[in-house]
This record gives structure tokens, C-alpha cells and sequence, in this order.
């Protein structure tokens, strides 16, 4: 079984590479993502995100990331337990 | 489960070339990715791996990826990964090609290719159009939609790459789109496993050039499409090839004549079949046989010379 986390994730967006085409924030099941008046995702729902990684799939320019805890960038990251 | 962005950046990307010229939305950074996270799975160094690419959208990604790399002519890109090939055995070579670059200037290299069967991971990446240029009808724009040089629609029939590799008897054929990205990743582990000449067609969007004339402007709602015009087809049924990819647009006005729908048995579903569709484990590619016959001219030359 595979364990569903939520309000653990973190969605980093690099807006140097974005190019605001809206896949992310058109394939996101879970509603986390949207858009801001530049057609920029934002993450209002970030508690909800269940790391299914669809819109870091779909993302054609690499602008977006989710972090998990275990990932050493997050901001609770706590070490290699 | 999916490599991390930020490792595929620093592992296999060139930063500074990032980010890519291809329009917002454009399927084709959901291929390299996927090539990518396909390269990282099988574990292969950097070095052992070249990107040969053509002309085109395409073409591009071979300066984005931080492998070995030719960017070459236009078309010619089979051309190059053979001598590339035959000069280093042991390289894992992808060449990516777009649907013009392989069917339209480089169909006769392709063909070359696929029948001397040089082991090589080619990419073809179908968006229906040449994008590069300004949206100009390629071999595989479907019957009824509307280019920059058809203003009045297409009236040719699309060219079928899968009844073209069948013909010229590739071990490895599968088609893929950019909405199934997860099958992707693995179609392509699968084909750089198969020794001789492994083709992908992938299809992709051109949101930009051919959605923008044919009511779909949105790269969302393309690749959204690709479910409804594909279906998974299983080789294990399907003992021949299905039907032409796309081969009516969904809104041609006389797109639905007999002319355009039924080719030679093919079934009036305009769907095309996705998934791995020929596979043969047991061939052997062109540079293996061509070393193991230097190496037994070899030995015959040597017994001559123990005999006289």
C-alpha cells in the first residue's frame, strides 16, 4: 500500500525558466495549483498536494518542483534519519 | 516514480543553455525530460551516451542535454549516428528527429537505417507540422486541417511511420504521446535495450502553429486531446498494423469521404494505437555483425597463413 501524505510537500516554481503555459496548473487533480495575473502558477491549496508529481511531469521547462521532507532543499528538512 | 527536477538539472542538463527557445507549452521539454529520467534509469555514465539530432524544434535538444552531442544537417541525422556508430560500438546513440527532419527530407537516410538495422534509439517526434518554419503542411498532417500552405485544408492522405518500420523491419516500434509520460519513460528504457534500430514515434503538440489554426490554441487542451485520439493497442491482437496516425482531423468538413478514411482495410476509427507495437528481442544490430565478420576474415587469414 502505498501511504497518502498530505500537507507535507512543499511546490517550488522557478520563474526564471517558467514560461506560464498552464500545464502544471491544467493536469493538478488535487486543485493545489493556480494562476496569478501573469498566468504564473501559485500553490493556494499547497495542503492538499499529494506529490502524484503530474504537473512536474507535464512541466516542459523544468520551472517546477515538488519538495518532499526527505528532500534536503525542504524547510523542515530534518537530515538521513 | 519521477527523478527530481532539480537532479536532472544539475545532473543532465547544460544550466546556461536553459531555458529552452521552444514556445510556452511545447510538448518537446516532456521529452527531454523523459529521455533523461529514461538515461538515469538504466544507469548509463554520461560519456557512453551521444545525442545526434536533425534540423528543426527538435534539433535544439541536443544542445540542451549535457551528453555527447552532433547537431547535424537537415534530414541526415541516421546518417551521422551510423558513422558514429560503426566508429564507436559500445555508445548508446539516441537520434531525435521531428516528422519532417525523419519522413519528409530524411525519409530515404531513415529508411537506410531502419533496414540495415544500426542500433540506435531514434526519436520521431510527430507534431503534424513543420513548426521551425511557420506552419507549413509535413507527411503527417492529417486529412482535413488547415497549414499555412493548405489554407483551404489538407487534402493529402498523413504518411503511417508504423507500416514504414514494419517494412522495413525494425525490431522495435512504439508509439507514444506527450500526455502519457510515465509510458514514455519506459517505451524508451525498453528501446535502448534492444539491440538494432528501436523507433519511437512521439506525438507531440504544436499548440502554437497547427492548434491556432485548427480550433485548439490552448497546449492544455492539445495534449488533453491525445486521450480521445489514441488508444492503447496491444501487439498481442493486433497481428497488423492498425491505421494511419490521425488520419482525419476531428473537424474536417469532408474529412470523412471514403478517400481519407479507408486505407486499404484500415477501420474508420480515426484513432491511432499507442504502446510498445513490434518487439524483437533476439535481433542484432549492424555494427555487432559487421565486427564478428572482420574477426572471422581475421582468423580465416590467419589459417591460411599457418598452412602455407
Amino acid at each position: 500500500m502505498i501511504e497518502v501524505r498530505h500537507g507535507v510537500f512543499e511546490i517550488r516554481v522557478n520563474k526564471d525558466y517558467c514560461k506560464a503555459c498552464g500545464l502544471c496548473t491544467a493536469w493538478c487533480p488535487q486543485n493545489v495549483l493556480a494562476e496569478d495575473e501573469e498566468d504564473y502558477p501559485i500553490t493556494p491549496g499547497l495542503k492538499n498536494c499529494i506529490n502524484c508529481k503530474l504537473c512536474e511531469r507535464h512541466c516542459p521547462d523544468f520551472a517546477i518542483e515538488i519538495l518532499p521532507p526527505e528532500h534536503p532543499e525542504h524547510s523542515k528538512y530534518k537530515g538521513v534519519l | 516514480m519521477k527523478l527530481q527536477t532539480s537532479q536532472i538539472l544539475k545532473d543532465y542538463m547544460r544550466s546556461e543553455m536553459l531555458p529552452t527557445t521552444w514556445c510556452p507549452g511545447c510538448g518537446l521539454g516532456i521529452i527531454m525530460s523523459s529521455i533523461v529520467q529514461a538515461i538515469h534509469y538504466q544507469g548509463l555514465d554520461k560519456d557512453e551516451v551521444a545525442m545526434v539530432s536533425g534540423i528543426g524544434c527538435t534539433g535544439r535538444m541536443s544542445g540542451y542535454t549535457d551528453f555527447n552531442s552532433i547537431h547535424t544537417t537537415h534530414g541526415r541525422a541516421p546518417t551521422f549516428a551510423t558513422g558514429l556508430k560503426m566508429a564507436r560500438p559500445n555508445m548508446k546513440i539516441f537520434t531525435i528527429m521531428g516528422d519532417g527532419d525523419a519522413m519528409s527530407i530524411g525519409g530515404n537516410h531513415l529508411i537506410s537505417a531502419m533496414r540495415r538495422n544500426i542500433d540506435m534509439t531514434a526519436i520521431v517526434v510527430n507534431n503534424s507540422i513543420y513548426g521551425l518554419t511557420g506552419g507549413q503542411s509535413s507527411p503527417t498532417t492529417p486529412t482535413g486541417s488547415k497549414t499555412t500552405t493548405a489554407k483551404h485544408r489538407t487534402i493529402e492522405r498523413p504518411m503511417n511511420l508504423e507500416v514504414l518500420a514494419r517494412a522495413a523491419g525494425v525490431p522495435f516500434f512504439a508509439r507514444a504521446t506527450v500526455n502519457h509520460t510515465a509510458s514514455l519513460v519506459k517505451m524508451v528504457e525498453r528501446a535502448m535495450n534492444i539491440s538494432g534500430f528501436s523507433i519511437i514515434e512521439i506525438i507531440s503538440n504544436c499548440h502554437v502553429l497547427y492548434g491556432k489554426m485548427n480550433q485548439r490554441p490552448e497546449a492544455s487542451d492539445m495534449i488533453a486531446d491525445m486521450d480521445n485520439d489514441t488508444y492503447r493497442s496491444n501487439p498481442a491482437l493486433e497481428k497488423r498494423s492498425s491505421q494511419a496516425v490521425r488520419i482525419t482531423s476531428p473537424d474536417a468538413p469532408f474529412g470523412d469521404s471514403e478517400d481519407s478514411k479507408n486505407v486499404d482495410g484500415f477501420e474508420a476509427d480515426d484513432r491511432t494505437g499507442r504502446g510498445i507495437i513490434i518487439e524483437n528481442k533476439g535481433s542484432v544490430d549492424f555494427s555487432a555483425r559487421y565486427y564478428s565478420m572482420l574477426e572471422y576474415l581475421k582468423n580465416q587469414k590467419e589459417k591460411a597463413g599457418d598452412l602455407s
